[in-house]
């Protein structure tokens, strides 16, 4: 049985599909059989910043409306070898997914993979909720300003109350909060939220913290995957938040602003 | 309220209650479109629609005949059931005593908006527990979006109220974390009821009626633990120390 996992936020621009791709790719770079799904029927991005873009044939909404096999829609990552994307429809809108077709989808992906993400689209409509319906966990990535944070509260409401879950009384879906765009120097001038205040109001466990990084565009815009760029801070952030995804206990970094001295400003270490 | 007579040798005692309840204001007398509507809502909110009492409005209609029965079959095959009928002319009053309906004369007053309270409410947390005497009390963070009601008591809330969610209670609200949302004792008039904190941050507090929004609060108040109660037609926030 697969675990499925989605990434959520509410707001959008935070940076959900980056996230989705970039954990996608870290757990399978540990070896873990991974699919993501691409659940922005209508605004499809998953694909580009996954670097398949021109692959894409079939899409969910074919399979779910039995126009194509889950096999023809499966693309396999050219990177790395147990990463499949289910990309989604850019023709169609959300009103194409059912509930039926997302559950017969992910139970057939749950035979032969460890584990499923589902990259949800912004706001807390049907295709939204339906990215959630599903999950057993959920990441939710929030920036550090006051609107992110609250459509991230709001979302955690949601998925205390309208997935399976919730509606069988079974165990909640563990959340977890991936903050990213985090940029400590900012925070530092109060510019944005600190870590703490974040923490205090969403009130469930960190999974991760992504500094601002120019690595991430630069990743979106070559379609790689950023955990791929294991020199950058982003890329570390994000394996690191694997590790944690995996169970494992890893110390939080990026999270502290450092002015930097005259020698790394000379030799340019440290951050990129 | 009670008779005075002894408890024992009686079978029942007549009490008065202000008890909440849900109107259904009827702008059409279709039963096809009512029949519409509500299979609309229920999809939406399945948990409002569980054998809900509601009074049926029929001020708004112009129509001397109803066809009540088909319409209260429509309710209750939708989980609905209706106690009463108000307004309407006297073959109206004549056909809802036939149904086994209480009837209320119309409302001379515009009812007020109570939306927040009657509307079949956005999500409830699960986390919360109803105890005897009518309070509930609910543990962990209330979230933006969510609307936690106790209808008949104190509300309790074990936890944050967030910015965007409100709580409401009949009697006291008791939140034992940072207060962000809103939040409103006494909704049914009690003038005697209060709001407790631990962090005051609230987007509007309001007792009976009587409300203060964040703008109105004294910033040195805020973040400090206070008790907000009425003192005459004001509300008064002082620090609980």
């Amino acid at each position: 049985m697969a675990k499925i996992i989605v990434v959520t936020s509410g707001k959008g621009g935070v940076g959900k599909t980056t996230s989705a791709a970039a954990i996608a790719t870290g757990l399978a770079l540990r070896g873990n059989k991974t699919v993501v799904i691409d659940f922005d029927v209508g605004l499809r991005n998953l694909d580009l910043i996954m670097g398949c873009e021109r692959r894409v044939v079939y899409d969910l909404v074919n399979v779910i409306q039995g126009e194509a096999g889950l096999n023809q829609a499966l693309i396999r990552d050219k990177r790395v070898d147990n990463l499949h994307i289910l990309p989604a429809s850019q023709t169609r809108d959300k009103d194409a997914l059912t509930s039926e077709g997302v559950e017969k989808v992910l139970e057939s992906l749950s035979e032969d993979f460890d584990y499923i993400l589902c990259d949800s689209p912004a706001g807390i409509e049907r295709g939204a909720q339906l990215a959630m319906y599903f999950a057993d966990e959920a990441v939710v990535v929030t920036n550090p300003e006051v609107s992110s944070v609250r459509d991230s509260d709001r979302i955690l409401g949601l998925l205390a109350s309208k997935t399976r879950r919730a509606e069988r009384n079974q165990d909640p879906i563990k959340e977890h909060l991936l903050i990213t765009r985090y940029n400590p120097a900012r925070v530092d001038h109060g510019d944005m939220l600190n870590l703490e205040d974040i923490r205090e109001i969403l009130a469930i466990d960190l999974i991760g913290l992504i500094p601002e990084s120019e690595a991430v565009l630069r990743a979106s815009n070559q379609g790689i995957p950023v955990t791929h760029d294991a020199n950058s801070d982003a890329g570390q952030a994000y394996t690191d938040t694997v590790s944690r995804l995996l169970g494992e206990d890893v110390p939080l970094r990026f999270h502290e602003y450092q002015k930097k001295s005259l020698l790394s400003r000379v030799f340019g270490g440290g951050r990129r | 309220m009670s008779l005075n007579v002894d408890r024992a040798s009686t079978a029942f005692t007549f009490k008065g209650g202000m008890l909440p309840m849900t109107v259904m204001e009827l702008t059409s007398a279709d039963p096809e479109r009512i029949r519409e509507q509500l299979a609309g809502k229920l999809s939406q909110s399945p948990a409002f629609f569980q054998h809900t009492p509601v009074v049926l409005s029929v001020e708004k209609l112009d129509e001397p005949h109803l066809a009540l029965e088909r319409i209260c079959a429509v309710c209750r095959a939708h989980k609905l059931l209706p106690v009463a009928v108000r307004g309407g002319a006297d073959p109206v009053k004549q056909s809802a005593w036939a149904l086994g309906l209480g009837w209320f004369p119309p409302q001379e007053i515009k009812p007020r908006n109570l939306e927040s309270v009657a509307a079949p409410a956005p999500e409830t947390p699960a986390e919360s527990v109803q105890p005897a005497g009518g309070g509930r009390i609910h543990r962990g963070t209330v979230r933006s979006g969510q609307q936690l009601t106790a209808p008949d008591g104190d509300l309790v809330v074990i936890g944050a109220v967030n910015a965007g969610a409100e709580v409401l209670a009949a009697g006291n609200v008791h939140v034992y974390g940072a207060l962000r949302g809103r939040a409103l004792a006494g909704i049914h008039g009690d003038a005697q009821a209060g709001i407790f904190c631990r962090e005051l941050h609230a987007e509007l507090l309001s007792v009976a009626g009587n409300y203060k929004r964040l703008e109105d609060i004294d910033p040195r108040l805020l973040g400090s633990a206070v008790q907000v109660r009425l003192s005459d037609d004001q509300l008064a926030i002082a620090g609980l120390t």
